[in-house]
């Protein structure tokens, strides 16, 4: 038994966290194997190690089992310890014996739930997902206590052999998009899985595309109402987020304070984010093709306030906006990878003394401010695309500086019929506008109260269309 | 599993007749009909909507007879000269409608926006929309085409309100003679019989039961709409009408400023973009599966390569803008003949034997 342990040392090249521990107990001896970067100390001391030393009588295997103390006690093979071990069990074993019992006593250093950043509400639920998976299924499971949910496991990556959970309710959910999602995800040959983002171009229906087409969720209440609608969620372990299938694009317009607040105010909401989405996308492109193509159009008084201030710089206004906007990049990009007191003083630096001067210095003019300012702001309306739009956004600024109006119309339509043309899982991307579905739109761009609210959505299949069934008195 | 769908329902296809009904009618037609009969340039379109309807009806009734088959295969019962010979004439139809409108659309915006642009900045603009929807399929060009449809409504509906307001005259009905109508109405049915369209991709359109009524209603909105344009137009400038010749832009300049609004003529260009980007897209789509039906090529590539080289020699090689509108307002209403005249005839025959293999 020496020698399997030195087996199992050399199979893992000698890790530095690898250790064996060898008990004699009346000239028979115990093996305790595990790794203990991932192994809970206290718990093998006390429930494992302890007993067995305390225990003075002749020990056999079964002995061994009825001595440690803990739940998750599982006999294997001898091909099995090594996965074991690998998954933060302790395997103990005599030497006059050939059976391993394998003990799970993993632990990581995990963080509690707090608020993800980007999914903050005014009112309600402020949990969000960790990188446990364990922590994470507990977050889910306990919003659903029927025993419809369904958590089906499996393991990705040659290296890594992540765990990755379907989460879905069974009578709920289309089994022809349940069984797609798992053939897509069974044909995945990959040496690792980081994070959940590395599984998104391997299930998406458009690998290459620009266009976001899995859904992604920080929270467990904004997972746990999607599996509601039947849809799939996909766990990954070491991932504080959770991919969801199919995915439309008025997912990304809704959040979850919208539900949690009263119904007319989110339909306002909604629209602002629509009109927020528009400036963003197009607002530059369509200042530069005014400034360029169509000044006429512009009111009189404010043509004269532009004319002015534009009058002193150097620049055209394709080169003042692609600078301001490329500024602004910069400084996110800056502002995101320096230390939060850094960032501040950057901000100060980017937003007043760059833009302030530059204003002053005539290099650049405040109208031409204001518009990349209002399109980064608004950009935030719908912050799930903010790497999409940002795209769009300078290919819009190349469109109506080289063909005006007719270019960015052009451009709209031709994005607009692209993202039409994708159907992830069978659902069209911009559904329920178009195809226009008229119950999905009870939930769409203006919101009715939930008792309303009584099909699920019909974009994407599902088995059980009816939510609600309010019983008339 | 989850396998391509080129169909498109009922809501689409009448979104579809709206774009197909409006587009290419809005910007010289008026002006030409009004220059040619007079003030009975207003009756024109009303005449050839008449026309239109008719034809409407047919693709109706075929398509009740036959809700599975394609235009091609109701075609081949007439044995298959008769099936190339009308998919050859529907090919170069659409060929030439797509370079009319292209080259009027072209003078358009040359006049209004963009002074000095080339022909060339304008076909690089356009060539990418109209492949790309062409190529997406009906589905993709329908879907989108709804995306838009509220926005092209509410613009339009802005136009003629705008343009009603601006109408200052005391023009008198019933002053032109009825050959000068008729003349006119020969003339400019090539800028008609768009429903041709519906009955090459008559095997993708999948209109339920109820869905009808919208088709129809959506239809009788456009046309509703383009008679109101011709007639507003034709009451603002009557006098003035060659000196004005892109109606829906002129209906909207009448009222150059309203209030701090600014210019609202640019929502008539806006309006014009969009339409023009559609039309010359289904032209192209109509073209496509023309070619395809009759070369049997499965690479639509093929047939979008004929086409903009077909484009860019009529542009460059054998005439000016100026020209390829003439000519077009010369020949293309003898072209016409095959949506009015050709394709009805087989269609009415069409219908005929179904019913009779139907009492057999």
């Amino acid at each position: 038994m020496q020698d399997f342990v030195e087996k199992l040392k050399g199979d893992m090249h000698n890790s530095i966290d690898f250790c064996s521990k060898v008990l004699e107990k009346q000239g028979d001896k115990v093996f305790f194997v595990y790794l203990k970067s991932i192994t809970d100390n206290l718990v093998f001391s006390q429930a494992i190690y302890e007993p067995i030393l305390e225990y003075n009588k002749e020990l056999d295997f079964e002995t061994l089992k009825q001595l440690v103390k803990s739940n998750d006690v599982t006999e294997v093979d001898q091909d099995e310890v090594h996965e074991k071990i690998l998954k933060g069990s302790v395997v103990v074993f005599l030497s006059n014996s050939e059976r391993f019992l394998a003990v799970d006593i993993l632990k990581f250093n995990t963080r509690t739930p707090s608020e993800p950043p980007t999914s903050s509400v005014i009112m309600g639920p402020r949990e969000g997902f960790t990188e446990d998976i364990k922590t994470n299924i507990s977050l889910i499971r306990k919003r659903f206590y029927g025993k419809d949910l369904v958590l089906e496991n499996l393991f990705l990556g040659e290296e890594t052999n992540t765990q990755v959970v379907l989460a879905y309710l069974n009578d709920v959910v289309d089994k022809k998009i349940l069984k797609e999602l798992k053939k897509r995800l069974k044909k995945i040959k990959i040496d690792g899985v980081v994070d959940a983002y590395y599984l998104i171009p391997l299930i998406s229906d458009r690998p290459n595309s620009f266009v976001k087409q899995i859904g992604v969720a920080e929270k467990p209440d904004i997972v746990g109402a999607k599996i509601l609608e039947g849809r799939v969620a996909i766990i990954v372990d070491n991932s504080p987020i959770v991919l969801t299938v199919p995915f439309v694009f008025l997912e990304d317009l809704q959040s979850s304070n919208d539900y949690y607040t009263n119904y007319f105010y989110s339909s306002i909401l909604r629209l602002v984010r629509l009109v927020g989405l528009f400036f963003a996308v197009v607002g530059p492109g369509i200042y530069i093709s005014l400034q360029l193509f169509h000044y006429n159009v512009l009111p009189i008084k404010y043509l004269i306030t532009v004319a002015n201030s534009t009058q002193q710089v150097p620049f055209t206004p394709f080169i003042e906006i692609l600078f301001i906007t490329l500024l602004f990049q910069i400084l996110y990009e800056v502002s995101l990878r320096l230390p939060s007191y850094l960032g501040l003083a950057t901000s100060i630096v980017g937003a007043l003394i760059l833009g302030d001067t530059g204003v002053k210095a005539g290099l650049i003019s405040p109208p031409a401010v204001i518009v990349v300012a209002i399109a980064k702001i608004a950009l935030y309306t719908v912050p799930d695309q903010y790497s999409q739009i940002t795209v769009l956004q300078f290919v819009f600024i190349f469109l109506g500086a080289s063909l005006g109006l007719l270019g960015v119309i052009g451009g709209m339509i031709y994005v607009l019929a692209y993202v039409n043309s994708i159907e992830n899982f069978g659902a069209p991307y911009l559904a329920p506008f178009s195809p226009f579905i008229f119950s999905d739109n009870k939930d769409g761009l203006l919101k009715v109260p939930i008792t309303d609210m009584k099909n699920r959505p019909k974009a994407f299949k599902n088995n059980d269309e009816e939510r609600i069934n309010v019983q008339e008195e | 599993m989850f396998k391509r769908n080129e169909t498109i329902g009922g809501w689409q296809t009448g979104i579809l007749l709206f774009v197909l009904f409006f587009a290419n009618k809005i910007l010289v037609l008026p002006s030409l009909l009004y220059d040619q009969a007079g003030i009975g340039g207003i009756y024109v379109p009303v005449i050839l909507f008449l026309f239109e309807f008719a034809l409407l009806f047919l693709f109706y009734g075929l398509k009740k007879k036959y809700p599975e088959q394609s235009f091609g295969q109701i075609l081949k019962k007439f044995g298959k000269f008769v099936y190339y010979l009308i998919f050859v004439f529907l090919m170069f139809y659409f060929l030439g409608k797509t370079v009319l409108l292209y080259n009027i659309t072209y003078i358009f915006f040359k006049n209004i926006i963009y002074k000095d642009t080339s022909n060339i900045l304008f076909l690089f603009c356009f060539l990418p929309i109209m492949i790309h929807l062409a190529v997406s399929g009906l589905r993709v060009m329908g879907r989108t085409m709804q995306l838009f449809f509220p926005i092209i409504l509410i613009m339009v509906v802005f136009c003629i309100v705008v343009g009603v307001l601006g109408i200052d005259t005391n023009t008198m009905l019933f002053t032109s003679k009825s050959s000068d109508v008729f003349l006119s109405t020969f003339r400019h049915i090539s800028a008609f019989g768009d429903t041709i369209f519906l009955f090459v991709v008559m095997d993708k359109i999948n209109v339920k039961k109820g869905e009808w009524k919208v088709v129809f209603s959506l239809a009788g909105l456009s046309a509703i709409c383009v008679i109101a344009v011709c007639a507003i137009f034709i009451f603002s400038y009557t006098y003035t009408s060659y000196m004005h010749p892109f109606a829906l832009f002129e209906i909207m300049s009448y009222v150059k400023e309203t209030g701090g609004i600014g210019r609202i003529d640019i929502i008539s260009v806006v309006v014009i973009i969009i339409l023009t980007y559609f039309h010359l897209a289904i032209c192209m789509k109509g073209f496509l599966d023309s070619f395809v039906e009759t070369f049997k090529l499965n690479n639509i590539y093929g047939s979008i390569s004929f086409q903009i080289v077909f484009l860019i020699l009529i542009n460059y090689l054998v005439l000016n803008v100026e020209k390829a509108i003439s000519y077009g307002e010369v020949y293309l209403p003898y072209i016409s003949a095959i949506p009015f005249v050709i394709i009805p005839i087989f269609a009415i025959i069409s219908l005929f034997f179904k019913k009779r293999e139907g009492r057999k």
